[in-house]
């Protein structure tokens, strides 16, 4: 499917969303922006601490506030402005135009309630007029859907007694359950076996081109993204470090870092030619960011500039492909490991 | 040359018991049934399967960590299966093992120094000098030495981890999951320094791990594991570039790979439902209720030797042992 970008349904502008801890503030998003289209896949990139799912996490305001505040950005959907939005504004939203399925999906149920329960919950919560038999049967023919065998029988059972490939698609029913816009993926398979990732994934996919709806997938794995994305966020520290499409980031990318990335990672389809060419170093506590560009300790093209300046999120080739890089074109000559 | 490390007919049952004043068992979680493999010296030969597969019971097993119901262990030509205490603490010397969670198996109360002096008290060998060396073969600095795990990240956490493993020069280290807890930018670091450690003292590897691109670029030789058994077996090349057995093909068509050309134009076997109960193995090959050979291309009488027959684990002409009665190479990388 060919993503209309001209037209995006959800767009977060400039977000920064700090957390004022003990210790110091934590800038776990500091200045991003990204956009998603109808039936468009985007995958968001980065390591632990890269502050990769805050951003979808203030989209559903599941962010807490305090310790964190809002210091600047919007939040667009549908043209209003999340950020600003009331509760009951909100709730309106989550959930029924906008869901979120996370890692792990055993905290994310309620243990003591039958899964078919929970499914119908949600159906009731947004639509009083639904009544608790329909919804029931609404939760059965949803847990069909996402494959699920004898979802009758299946429905009355509690999350104990699912596998874990079985709760995911649960927590996947559930998040469909309204037929939502939009589906924020945190780490949607990271707990989950290779060959059960294989299916929930054939199943968001399937589900998308069925419904057009616009999926936010956020992962550390590279791998995923490739096979799944239209489009790549890469982050570093907070800040956005590249964004296109998968094809450029991973054939042209202009960011050290992702290039980095993918020097670094053992290849399966690949007979082992070298030893691997690690990062060095670690990445940075957010609480102490380097000054100037945040990967420059780490960084083999770094100079004076980026000991300074922070470089801007600027076109590289095309007006859809954005790299923070002081050096980009350096970066450019590289030949990426990905285009083999 | 012998082999460092011999397997045959491991097996481990965890049993099941019910009653209260009346004791008894009603059955068994298989989670190793009867598995043979040979270690070389200096080589890495990498375990992989998915969570239930039985592959850590199999490490800790060859370490005596934990006791098997049946079948020997041979470590450097003797049964250890039948070692006693005394015998075995000092065999422990010779086999180490380095954990996943660089956060659980650090003791926080102790100082990287304490930490890794303890394995030469314990020996009752001289520990003077020997922590800073320690330091240096796994990339950390001596003033390290005294400072507690919390204030490490992940990854030097793990070095931590990994110089207490080679603090006795031993012979067998057991990687169990070592990388899988570490940021993806660290991994190489972590991967880098085993096999540096490997050619500069030898070491024989035995690699327990998920994740197949690792293993593709670590690993000499690979067996996958599935519910308790081994379903294939072969060089490093060979297992990716011709897998034979139909849950190998699955598991390795399933691995995503970063390329996003490749990632359009592969094949993917998809494999129906979840690992069935180690409890209660289906009967004859473990993995026809999966298998989509079994489910879209084998005829009636065929499927029937699945079901009544457990395929051994022998070479059916594709180069390699494979437990499939209908193992057929295909080309899926």
């Amino acid at each position: 499917m060919t993503p209309d970008t001209s037209e995006p349904l959800l767009s977060i502008e400039d977000l920064r969303v700090h957390f004022h801890t003990d210790a110091g503030v934590v800038k776990a998003v500091d200045g991003v922006s990204w956009a998603v289209s109808p039936g468009e896949t985007l995958g968001i990139v980065g390591e632990s601490g890269s502050g990769k799912s805050v951003s979808a996490l203030a989209v559903m305001g599941l962010v807490p506030v305090p310790p964190a505040r809002y210091e600047s950005g919007r939040i667009l959907f549908k043209g209003g402005d999340l950020i600003a939005a009331d509760e009951k504004e909100r709730r309106a939203i989550r959930g029924k135009e906008i869901s979120m399925i996370f890692q792990d999906p055993l905290t994310a149920l309620n243990p003591v309630f039958r899964v078919g329960h929970q499914i119908a919950e949600v159906i009731q919560a947004h639509d009083r007029k639904v009544g608790r038999v329909a919804a029931r049967a609404k939760a059965v023919e949803l847990l069909g859907e996402v494959g699920i065998p004898n979802p009758k029988q299946r429905a009355r059972e509690y999350p104990h007694q699912f596998s874990g490939g079985m709760r995911q698609r649960a927590m996947i029913a559930m998040a469909l359950a309204l037929d939502p816009l939009v589906l924020l993926a945190d780490e949607p398979t990271t707990a989950l076996d290779v060959t059960v990732q294989a299916q929930i994934m054939d199943l968001l996919i399937r589900l998308q081109s069925e419904r057009g709806t616009a999926i936010v997938l956020i992962t550390h794995d590279l791998g995923l993204v490739a096979g799944h994305a239209d489009r790549v966020l890469v982050m570093y520290a907070g800040k956005v470090a590249e964004l296109g499409t998968i094809d450029d980031v991973y054939y042209r990318p202009r960011h050290p870092y992702t290039l980095g990335l993918l020097n670094s990672l053992a290849r399966m389809d690949q007979r082992r030619t070298d030893r691997l060419k690690p990062i060095i170093g670690q990445p940075p506590s957010l609480i102490r960011v380097p000054p100037g560009c945040p990967f420059h300790p780490r960084c083999p093209f770094a100079t004076d500039i980026c000991r300074k300046e922070m470089p801007p999120l600027e076109p590289k080739d095309g007006p859809h492909h954005l790299a923070a890089c002081h050096h980009s074109d350096q970066v450019a000559l590289q030949q990426s490991p990905a285009a083999s | 040359m012998a082999a460092l490390v011999e397997v045959r007919d491991l097996v481990k049952h965890y049993p099941i018991r019910s009653g209260i004043v009346f004791r008894h068992e009603i059955g068994a979680v298989k989670a190793v049934d009867g598995i043979s493999f040979d270690l070389e010296a200096g080589e890495t030969f990498a375990l992989v399967g998915e969570s239930g597969c039985g592959k850590s019971t199999t490490a800790r097993c060859v370490l005596r960590l934990i006791e098997p119901t049946s079948g020997s262990i041979k470590f450097d030509g003797e049964d250890i299966t039948a070692a006693g205490t005394g015998r075995m603490r000092t065999l422990r010397r010779e086999m180490q093992m380095i954990f996943q969670d660089p956060f659980a198996s650090l003791n926080p109360r102790m100082t990287v120094r304490g930490i890794l002096r303890e394995p030469f008290t314990i020996h009752g060998l001289e520990a003077d000098g020997k922590v800073e060396a320690l330091l240096e073969m796994v990339g950390l600095l001596p003033e390290h030495a005294s400072r507690y795990p919390h204030e490490f990240s992940g990854g030097q956490r793990q070095r931590v981890g990994i110089a207490r493993a080679i603090a006795l020069d031993p012979k067998l280290v057991v990687c169990d999951e070592p990388v899988s807890a570490l940021d993806v930018s660290i991994r190489a670091q972590v991967l880098n320094l085993l096999e540096d450690l490997q050619a500069r003292m030898g070491l024989t590897f035995l690699f327990i791990a998920h994740d197949l691109s690792v293993v593709r670029h670590i690993a000499s030789r690979v067996a996958v594991m599935y519910l308790g058994t081994i379903v294939e077996t072969a060089q490093t090349d060979d297992l990716f570039e011709r897998p034979s057995h139909p849950y190998t093909q699955a598991l390795i068509s399933a691995v995503p790979v970063p390329d996003p050309d490749r990632e359009r134009s592969r094949r993917r076997i998809l494999v129906s439902g979840d690992v069935p109960s180690p409890i209660d193995p289906p009967s004859g090959c473990r993995f026809r209720t999966r298998c989509p050979k079994f489910a879209n291309e084998l005829s009636e009488a065929e499927r029937q030797k699945c079901i009544d027959e457990p395929p051994p684990l022998i070479d059916r002409g594709e180069g390699h042992p494979s437990a499939c009665h209908y193992a057929e190479a295909k080309s899926l990388v």
